[in-house]
């Protein structure tokens, strides 16, 4: 569905190229989780993913970014936009409307989605999000949260084929968090879209993932499923990324022959791992 | 409480009404205000705008207005106090007099401003801006982009102004009295905050121009929009009573 091919990019107004040698397939239906440390590059990528990056950041574009079968830079923005649907990282500015019923209806009507449609979609992504009872309410008297949710739904209304959602979980709480989660890995289900998402919460991605991808220096560190990836933790915290304290227990365990498994993802699979290990 | 110029969701006939019909009747209501100088005529009309403010529940955001259109207005009454020497003798000038039809002029002027005033401001307090946006393109065929380029403007505002109210509440959180003193001192310490206002307002403006265009903003049409706004005979009768205002004036204006 997407293809990446040594693809670099340095802002016009940068010194250096944010992101370099960037190779990258991905398959479609696919759920990839993309994270690294604060100015990596990731948020650059998912502009490169949704053709933000190069028709609305001028830079010098190495390389290409290929959506199915579309080239980003051949194409206009809003092409590549009927594919893939983007939520941005920072989503107050995203709005353009003042109302969420109206924020809902913006993508429908500028996609010409069908009048019998644009109700039904409303109100199944509002109903997925958990937010039917914020219909009427202003943009500004909702919180961080609320937004997110807004957010996401006005996207996922427009059913894209491909999802880029940078850190669509910045300001939920864990518990929103994991229903965020959980709906978009049932949206890919449904619909067999594919889904790109930044977080920083790499405990929550290595759960829903397919493939993981660490990126660090504006390179990617790994591409792999997350048990492969989770494998090196060392290297991980030395780059800035946090693994799971379950992962780095069990890959400690192994470095001392204790323990020959799989990484672990989460405490569930380390108690498995390590009653294992016990029996 | 909503912020200045920001949608307040509501029932009132005035949120029902047609969004065209609703900025019709405030422009025409607008120019009946500029089309009469009777002060009695013009106090009529600012108790109606009151009472439509009423109507719909924004009575005090419509007294706040009017403070605000007074305060704006009282460097051109100053003006015209001074530079309109009619009616008795107040007080003598070096070059003429202060008055009583100084007065009354001036008086007229500062009703005049904030009866023309409240009803263009409760448009888009009682009106969706997307509302008005898909409705002067449907009804009056508005190119999108220059009505979209409208409210977008008025809908950034608010959003502006909370930033500013973000960055004074910082910089008194670091010791910044913005209290202390008279406004000439508060305002020699806003200055300096504009230019921090002004990167974040181009970001965000940037940040929504992107937001629009990867939602399809270019593929957007005239028949684009979802809802309907057929006119209602309310929206037809609240017409008609703007005309009417407006004959009254210049009825008024001939024969006084």
């Amino acid at each position: 569905m997407i293809e990446i091919s040594n693809f670099s990019f340095q802002y016009r107004e940068g010194a250096t190229p944010v992101v370099q040698g960037i190779d990258l397939a991905i398959p479609d239906g696919a759920f990839v989780g993309i994270t690294g440390a604060a100015g990596s590059g990731k948020s650059t990528l998912t502009y490169a993913l949704n053709g933000i990056i190069p028709h609305c950041y001028p830079g010098d574009f190495y390389g290409s970014v290929v959506v199915d079968g579309l080239d980003t830079c051949d194409v206009a923005l809003t092409d590549v936009s009927r594919l893939v649907g983007s939520v941005c990282q920072d989503v107050d500015s995203q709005f353009v409307t003042s109302v969420v019923e109206d924020e809902m209806l913006y993508g429908l009507e500028n996609f010409g989605v069908p009048r019998d449609e644009i109700e039904g979609r409303l109100e199944q992504a509002l109903d997925d999000m958990g937010i039917a009872d914020l219909r009427d309410r202003t943009i500004t008297s909702l919180s961080g949260g609320q937004k997110q949710k807004v957010a996401i739904a006005s996207i996922l209304a427009l059913n894209p084929r491909v999802l880029v959602l940078d850190e669509p979980t910045a300001e939920l709480d864990p518990a929103s968090s994991r229903s965020v989660f959980d709906l978009l890995a049932r949206y890919a289900r449904e619909h067999g879209a594919t889904v790109v998402v930044v977080e920083q919460k790499i405990a929550l991605l290595s759960q829903y993932a397919d493939m993981l991808v660490i990126v660090d220096e504006g390179r990617i560190r790994f591409a792999d499923a997350p048990a492969k990836v989770l494998e090196h933790s060392g290297e991980l915290e030395r780059i800035g990324v946090n693994c799971p304290r379950s992962t780095t227990l069990m890959n400690r365990l192994r470095a001392e022959g204790l323990y020959q498994g799989p990484s672990v993802r989460n405490v569930r699979e380390a108690r498995e791992a390590l009653e294992e290990v016990l029996a | 409480m909503s912020a200045f110029l920001e949608y307040v969701p509501g029932t009132s006939p005035l949120h029902r009404m047609n969004p065209v019909a609703k900025l019709a009747a405030a422009a025409l209501f607008a120019v009946a205000c500029f089309c009469s100088s009777n002060l009695v005529f013009l106090a009529v009309l600012l108790a109606c705008g009151f009472a439509l403010a009423a109507t719909c529940g924004m009575l005090r955001p419509a007294v706040g207005l009017a403070k605000a259109v007074f305060a704006f207005s009282l460097i051109l009454t100053l003006v015209q106090i001074l530079t309109t020497p009619t009616g008795a003798v107040l007080v003598a000038l070096p070059w003429g007099y202060i008055g009583t039809g100084s007065l009354l002029a001036a008086l007229t002027t500062v009703v005049r401003l904030v009866a023309a005033a409240i009803p263009l401001f409760l448009v888009f307090y009682v009106t969706k801006m997307n509302d008005i946006t898909n409705a002067v393109v449907k009804v009056l065929h508005v190119p999108y982009k220059y009505a979209f380029t409208f409210t977008s403007t008025i809908h950034f505002i608010p959003l502006f102004m909370n930033d500013m109210k973000g960055i004074m509440e910082a910089q008194t959180a670091r010791g910044v009295e913005f209290d202390a003193g008279g406004i000439v001192r508060k305002v020699r310490l806003m200055v300096p905050l504009c230019v921090p206002l002004l990167v974040s307002s181009v970001r965000k403006t940037n940040s929504a121009a992107i937001a629009a265009e990867v939602r399809g903003f270019n593929l957007r049409t005239a028949s684009s929009g979802y809802k309907e706004y057929p006119f209602a005979a309310f929206d037809v009768a609240a017409m008609a009573a703007a005309v009417a205002l407006v004959v009254c004036a210049v009825a008024l204006g001939i024969v006084l």
